[in-house]
């Protein structure tokens, strides 16, 4: 892994809540569905650990912006599914305007030019 | 349906104190696991490989239950060689083996040893009693290799007894004939001696060949997980390969049977040896080939 993946990595990690919420506000998913929409955005590396995502889960059911149910499979166990609630719409947009602010500061300070 | 990722589930849990909640993150990560193990499988990985790739990937469970385990989960984490696996895994001397084996190496001295000494002229045995003798001895030697494989050890799964009776079969059957060559050797027996020898060690080499090529190392859980590591055999990945592998040894070896046949009966019975050592050359240059050999483009 070179340093720049590494970085990238670390910067993505610390907005796990956000993009799950983000994930999850296309429709309802179960872990390996949202585990697999990440990957596949990352390109295949694994810049979210599985492990991370269940702590994730966890924390933002206790915070109550996800809420979970089982699903009815009855064939390689039943899947826990999640949905956002209203309150982690609420949470996802400000985190999200919290984002697009940081970027244009963190881009004027670094004097990124943009590439379009 | 890939039934080792439960198994391995269930390790992955062991020693975690079942709360409610260990049990239901268990159960999302079941069903999670479950999905990842059609994905590889899917897309070509071997099903055992697919399951362990999986939970590898998915890391310390413990990590996983996370803050709300923390003050749940006093046990002291359980090392691969915990007193539980040990006492699970371990192999039991039995005592009843080593007696057959000892019973089976004292008949197969015997038996030999009676046989050479009548077979240097220095016992006076008839043909009738040599035969009889390097039989009784084969049927030693067979056993003693039978019954070993299909005993369990440290490292390996018993053979099963069908398998184990065709290794038995096969060595006692190259015993056998090499008796018969050993006697046309030493002068005690006609021609045809040589015959059945080759007969004898012919059908040994097929037989083993046969069992070799199709033999799948059903090794103790945890050798075959380090050996998921390691590059697979050609054989094991393309089992056409091995069935080829087989009928050409089958090929092989009839001609040789021939060819002997046809030395001994024009040339002198030592040239059939030339015949036999030809034939074994070919199949190894055969197997070489096999496992070594150009790979066919994976369509």
């Amino acid at each position: 892994m070179t340093q720049d993946d590494a970085f990238a990595a670390d910067l993505l990690r610390g907005h796990t809540d956000t993009i799950v919420l983000s994930v999850l506000r296309r429709g309802e998913r179960y872990g390996f569905e949202i585990y697999k929409t990440i990957r596949d955005a990352t390109g295949g590396d694994h810049e979210i650990k599985e492990a991370t995502l269940y702590a994730t889960y966890r924390r933002l059911e206790k915070d109550g912006l996800v809420e979970s149910y089982w699903g009815d499979e009855t064939q390689g166990g039943r899947r826990k599914y999640y949905r956002i609630t209203d309150a982690g719409r609420s949470v996802y947009r400000s985190n999200v305007a919290a984002w697009v602010a940081t970027r244009r500061i963190i881009d004027s300070l670094l004097d990124v030019k943009e590439q379009q | 349906m890939n039934t080792d990722i439960h198994r391995l589930l269930d390790e992955a849990f062991a020693g975690v104190d079942m709360t409610p909640d260990a049990q239901e993150l268990k159960e999302e990560v079941r069903a999670n696991l479950v999905a990842r193990v059609a994905e590889l499988e899917a897309s070509g990985i071997p099903p055992a490989v697919a399951a362990q790739t999986a939970i590898t990937e998915l890391g310390d469970v413990r990590a996983l239950l996370g803050e709300a385990a923390d003050a749940a989960a006093p046990h002291a984490p359980a090392s691969p060689w915990s007193q539980e696996a040990f006492a699970r895994h371990r192999v039991r001397p039995k005592p009843a083996f080593v007696v057959r084996i000892v019973v089976y190496s004292v008949v197969l001295v015997a038996a030999f040893g009676l046989a050479a000494l009548g077979a240097l002229g220095l016992l006076p045995l008839g043909v009738g009693a040599e035969l009889t003798l390097l039989g009784l001895g084969s049927t030693a030697v067979g056993l003693l290799v039978g019954d070993s494989l299909s005993q369990e050890t440290t490292t390996n799964h018993p053979l099963p007894i069908g398998r184990a009776s065709g290794f038995a079969l096969a060595t006692f059957m190259g015993a056998y004939g090499l008796g018969f060559g050993g006697l046309a050797a030493a002068g005690a027996m006609d021609l045809w001696g040589v015959v059945l020898a080759a007969l004898g060690v012919v059908a040994s080499i097929v037989l083993f060949s046969f069992l070799a090529a199709t033999q799948t190392n059903r090794k103790k859980a945890w050798v075959r997980q380090s050996i998921a590591g390691t590059p697979p055999n050609r054989f094991e990945e393309d089992p056409e390969t091995a069935a080829r592998f087989g009928i050409y040894t089958a090929v092989i070896f009839i001609i040789t049977f021939a060819a002997i046949a046809v030395l001994v009966f024009t040339v002198g019975w030592l040239w059939g040896l030339l015949a036999l050592v030809g034939g074994f050359a070919v199949m190894l240059l055969v197997l070489a080939r096999m496992l070594f050999g150009p790979r066919k483009p994976s369509s």
